[in-house]
Parts: C-alpha cells; structure tokens; sequence
C-alpha cells in the first residue's frame, strides 16, 4: 500500500515537475532577481555594480515624477476597470436577455478591438484624437465653433485619452467573459421573476448580477493586471509620456529610468514596487468583494 | 533493448542540436569581426557594401554584420551575455539609452590612437582628413579629459527647413535676425500662416544648442555643457529664455498634439502644407517626406538660426561609432574605424546620402544635400557636441528637463520661469556627479 502510494507521489511530481521547473526559471527567478537588483546602483550592462541597500526605495519616495505616473496609473485602473466593467456588463446582458437581430455581428465587432496589437489601437486613437482632421473633432465642431480640442496635447486631457482606448480595447473581451457566464443563470429565474412582475432592470439586480458574482470578482483581478500592462503598451505607442510626461504610467517611468536614464538599479526598484502595489490592490480588491455570511 | 534504443536517441538527439548550433565555418583562419550597427533612414545596404569593400580589402577578416532598426535590443542581450560586438555605431540621444548607458559606466575602448592610424589603402591619418573640431566636442570625449572614445560618423547640419517656393512667391526674405523672425511672423498670422512648428520636443536640441552658442558663444556654450554653476543664471540665459517664451506664442496650435514617436511626420507635414513656415530639423527630412503630398510650387529651403546679436549659428548633428572595452578583436576593430574615414567607404555612405566628417566630404554631396552642407560657406558657424558624461542619477535627466519641458512651456501649461529654475535644479545635481 505504501509502495504504492509512493508511486503515485512519484507519478504526481514527474507529471508537475515541467510545469514548476519553467514556473521557477521564468518567474520565481527573475522576479526574486529584480528584487536583487534592486538593491545595486548599475546601468545595466557592465560588471560594475555597486550595492546599495535600499537607497533605490529611498530615492523612489521622494521622486514626484514617478508618485505623477502612479497617479495616472492609479487613474486608468480605477477609470477604466468602472466604465469596462458597467459597458460590458450592460452590452453583455443586452446580447443574452434581449432578442436581438444580428447578435452574432454584435459580438464579433465588440470583440474585434481585443484581437488588435496594441500599437494598431494606437495608429486609430491618433487618427480619431488628430486635431485638425480626427473624427472626434470633427463631430465636435458641427456643435460647437472654436480652437479645435488638443486630445493628446492637453496635459488634462491625455491622460483621459489613453483611457478611452483602453476601454474600447477591453469592453469586447469581458463583454464575452459575463455572456459565458450569463449563459449558465436557469431561464426559469427570470420566469419567476416575470411572473411576479419584475423589470428586466430589475432581473439585472436581482438575478443576473448576484449569479455571475464569482466571475465579476475573477474579472476584477484580469482588470488590475492588464490594465497596468495595455496602459503602458498603450502609452508607448500613442503618446510615449507625453506631453512632458503628462501621460507617464508607472511602467513606462520604469522603463526610462532602466533604460533610457541608465538607472537600471533604480528601475528595478521602481518595477518592485509596482509589483508589490499590484498586489496589495488585487488582495483588496478580492477583500471588499469577498462573499460575505 | 527498449531503453538501450531510447538512450541512442537522446545521444543522436544531444548531438545533433550541438551540430546544429556550432556555427560551421570554413574559414577558420580568419579572424571574425562583429560588427553591430544601427539600420536608420540611411539603409542596410550601404553596410553591406562597407563588408563586402573591407573583406576585400583584407582577405584576413570576416565580418559578421548585424544591421537592425532594433539595435540596442538585439546586442543588449547578447552583451549581458558576455558577447560584446567589435565595432558598434550607434549614436546617443535613443530612446534605449545604450550609448549613454556604456559612456556612463566607462565601457568604452579609448580611440584616441586610432586618430594616428593610417587609413588604410590612403596615405594619411584620420586625425588629418577629419574636418576640424570634430574630435573636440563632449559628443566624442564625454569625459572633457581629451581623450577620444566615441568617432564622429555621418555629419548633418541642422537648422530651420522651410518651403523655399512659398518665400519666393510671396517675396518674403529669409530672417537674418530674431527682430525679423518675428515681424516676418507677424506678417505670416495676417495669412494664415504660423512662423513655427516642431516635429517633437526632442528636435530643440540642436536647436537651443544653436541659440546659446549664439547668445553667449561657444565658450559660453561650454559652460552649459559642463553644467557650470548659476550658467542658467546669467543674461546670456536669460536671451535664450526670452526668445523661447516669445517663440511659444508663434507656435501652430496643434504641434504639441503631435509631437509624439507616432505622430510627429503631422507637424513636418505643416511645412509642406504652407501651414507653418519654420521647423528646427536635419537634412534626413528631406527624404524622410520624400513621398509626402505638398504644396505646388515646393521646394526645400534650409537656413542658420537667425542672429541674437550678428553671428548665425547652425548646430551640426553627427552619429557615433565606438568600440567597447570588453570587444574581442579591438586592433581589428579600430583598423575597420580607421577604413569608414577612406574615400571608398565615404562614396559607399554618401550613396545612401549619409555624409561623414572629412575634409573632401564636398566630393560625394550632390544635388538638394549640397545646399545645406553649404549654410557654413554662407557664414553661419557650427556648434557641436553634447553634454557631458556624469554619473548616472536616478529620476534626473538633464535631457527631459530641457527640452521635453517645452512642450509644457509652449501649451501654456508651465512658464519660462518654472522651466528655468528646474533646468538650474538639474543642472546642480548633475555637476555634483560629473565624472
């Protein structure tokens, strides 16, 4: 008996082992390595490096410019996670409630920008935001006269520009995700709820919502990750910080720093601690939408 | 039998990958050079024909050429892997950083002898045929210390382009100094047409280079780069100051909004379109907008900023070739340095229109590119180089102070003020950690 129960610990390793040997050299490594080298003071290249403790984190609390790009970052998460989630929520409940011509169509196009590279969502948003022959302008100035609107020449307003994209990007993919999980909530809920005179407002709140709870709360999680990641892919390719770093994300901050300003040791610092910010946000996200008794 | 099979296998296998990787070559007498180089407007094939002339030239060595529009991505890597290229020519100012990055950290080979060398299959040095000065400037001695560590490679004089047809055909002169530039602006916006527009902030480089030679001279210039303390402080700065705060209020409205990686051929475009008269550039433009719509009667114009007092300044741009300390075959490397300076190799560069610093550089410049190589015979002087190498400083960049800010400046949203007492702020933290 015990033979065998030693088999099958052997057969249960052999078959888990791959999957942790790659978990521990692509990321337990690198990210234990970030955290080491967080602590030098290199450029990232030579073999010079000199340790400096936490010096990288001192520098990092009284750095404004990176404490800016948090804010934006901090802004795009929360903007964008809200208007997402409440779109696809809305559109996703529309295409499974409702008896809609073409819903096929619908949920190809809405799900079309999520199959797009980053840097393709960048060259429409520069055309939709150009200012003098961009279609948002356009549509503007049938109602209003005036200088036209600078969408990514605003300090106040690119960063709310590289917000639109990214909803637009997202709404289509967790469209799909609430359709999916909609789909399994039983018709003779809403049968019920029929009878007894409910809205399909109602239905929404009542039944559908409190149903697709778990999947809501895994999304949450997806919105925090990816939305730290598209921004900065986002803000690479459409506005690269600008201008003067009003569009700065955490991230692409800690890719100057690493690269361009030749502080890598600072860089890494910098990826340290949105990796830990990360995480303290998704452990209180799934904190405030815990089930509760 | 099963396993005995299985194990024959995994040997086969193991060899089979270790042949595959090996590199087979049937030259192993020869000596392997690496050279890495950047593919930017200028093309992949003029470096080609460079390995094909200096292979024949020396049947000893073999290059292995890496030309990526990628560059610092590609030998990065490998050089955090320990293999380091021979010769690199990749130039400062890139968004990576890996020029910067190896000055700041010392990385580089001394080239200083390579000025002595003969140039092979001439009979003179590079020093000799290099146009003077060029070897002078912090953009080739980082260190002020007067030893050479970065080669000067394909010059360009940057100033103000313009539509020289529009000039014609409304009859105005080409500013010869700020007072004209503004009253020629003036004139302009009655039109409809803006004095001024920028292709992204980073392009005022050479030109607040040009404007603080001709505010204080290249003395004063000197100083700025060597980040001397209270420089920003004194009347000379305050010109500079004053012409920027006065440019920003001539600027095309919409420039800040393109001024980005991706958007920035919109506002190049203002100048083929008649909507914008100057914009600070290099001769790269020219084909950069070689397909590019324009307005009837177009043609490329190209002058020296105008004067502050009487001297015109144009700042001359130049790429960078270095060999690193950790590179293989430097004696090999620095012969292949000496060669880029040769007249065969400058007719290869200039047929891709990329111009190098030498005396008889006239030879190889022909048609719209002689025009602009010749605003130094019709008076304008030349600045040249950088700021000098420091210690690398986190979350400072003397860079993004002084010239991303603008855009800031120019929106309206920072004043000259606050721009110049963060520019004094960097400039004190730098100069603690110059090197």
């Amino acid at each position: 008996m015990n033979a065998r129960k030693r088999g099958t610990a052997t057969f249960i390793l052999a078959c888990l082992s791959p999957a942790l040997i790659l978990m521990a050299v692509f990321m337990v490594y690198p990210t234990l390595s970030i955290f080491a080298i967080s602590l030098f003071r290199w450029g990232g290249y030579s073999k010079e490096r000199e340790f400096v403790g936490f010096e990288n984190y001192k520098i990092l609390i009284s750095d404004t410019r990176f404490w800016d790009s948090c804010r934006n970052s901090l802004f795009l998460i929360v903007t964008v996670t809200a208007v997402t989630l409440t779109l696809s929520l809305f559109c996703a409940y529309v295409l499974t409630g409702y008896d809609i011509k073409h819903k096929s169509f619908f949920r190809v196009v809405l799900y079309i920008p999520n199959i797009l590279s980053t840097v393709v969502i960048a060259a429409i948003f520069s055309a939709i935001y150009d200012p003098s022959r961009g279609l948002l302008n356009s549509v503007i100035g049938f109602f209003k006269d005036g200088p036209p609107i600078l969408w990514l020449g605003d300090r106040r307003l690119v960063i709310v520009s590289v917000a639109i994209a990214m909803v637009w990007q997202a709404v289509g993919y967790y469209m799909v995700m609430y359709m999916a999980s909609m789909a399994q909530v039983p018709k003779s809920l809403y049968e019920a709820a029929s009878l007894e005179g409910a809205g399909k407002a109602r239905s929404f709140f009542s039944i559908t919502l409190p149903s697709i709870r778990p999947t809501v709360r895994t999304t949450l999680t997806f919105f925090v990750i990816s939305n730290i990641n598209i921004s900065f892919l986002l803000v690479r390719a459409m506005t690269g910080g600008g201008p003067d770093g009003a569009s700065e994300v955490a991230l692409s901050y800690m890719y100057r720093q690493a690269y361009t300003n030749s502080t890598y040791g600072y860089g890494m610092a910098i990826g340290c601690a949105i990796f830990i910010m990360s995480f303290a946000l998704a452990a209180f996200v799934n904190l405030i939408t815990r089930e509760r008794n | 039998m099963k396993r005995l099979i299985a194990l024959a296998l995994a040997v086969f296998s193991t060899v089979a990958l270790v042949s595959c990787t090996r590199k087979t070559t049937d030259n192993d007498s020869k000596t392997t050079l690496k050279v890495a180089v950047l593919e930017s407007a200028y093309g992949k094939d003029m470096w080609e024909d460079i390995e094909n002339a200096y292979e024949k030239m020396n049947t000893g060595v073999d290059i292995e050429l890496t030309a990526e529009k990628n560059l610092e991505d590609v030998i990065g890597s490998r050089i955090k892997a320990g293999d380091w290229p021979d010769y690199v020519h990749l130039a400062t100012g890139r968004e990576a950083g890996l020029t910067e990055t190896l000055i700041k950290e010392e990385a580089l080979e001394d080239i200083s002898d390579v000025l002595t060398m003969k140039i092979p299959g001439e009979d003179v040095t590079v020093q000799k045929k290099l146009i003077e000065g060029f070897t002078d400037t912090l953009a080739t001695a980082p260190y002020g210390n007067g030893k050479t560590y970065l080669a000067p490679m394909f010059y360009s004089p940057c100033g103000l382009f313009y539509n020289a047809g529009l000039f014609k055909e409304k009859g105005w002169k080409v500013p010869e100094t700020w007072d004209e530039m503004w009253a020629l602006g003036d004139r302009a916006k009655k039109e409809g047409i803006y004095l001024f527009t920028y292709p992204t902030a980073g392009y005022f480089d050479s030109f607040i280079f040009a404007l603080l030679a001709e505010a204080g001279g290249s003395e004063f210039f000197n100083k700025c780069m060597n980040y001397e303390k209270d420089i920003w402080d004194t009347d000379e700065a305050e010109h500079v100051f004053e012409i920027m705060e006065k440019l920003a209020s001539y600027v095309e409205p919409t420039t800040v909004a393109n001024a980005t990686g991706d958007n920035f051929l919109k506002n190049q475009q203002l100048i083929l379109d008649n909507k914008a008269l100057f914009m600070p550039n290099g001769t790269w433009v020219v084909s950069e907008m070689a397909d590019a719509p324009r307005a009837e009667g177009f043609e490329w114009g190209f002058s020296a900023l105008p004067a502050i007092d009487d001297e015109r300044y144009s700042f001359t741009f130049f790429e960078q070739g270095w060999i690193p300390k950790e590179a293989d075959n430097k004696d090999e490397a620095k012969k292949f340095l000496a060669f880029l300076y040769s007249d065969e190799a400058a007719r290869i560069f200039a047929r891709s229109g990329a111009v190098q610093p030498i005396t008889n550089s006239s030879d190889f410049v022909k048609g719209e590119n002689a025009l602009f190589y010749s605003v130094y015979d019709d008076g304008a002087r030349a600045v040249m180089g950088g700021f000098r190498a420091t210690e690398a400083l986190e979350g400072v960049s003397i860079g993004e102070t002084l010239f991303n800010s603008i855009n800031s400046v120019i929106s309206g949203d920072k004043t000259v003020s606050e721009w110049k007492e963060d520019i004094e702020k960097v400039s004190d933290k730098l100069r603690e950690a110059l090197k």
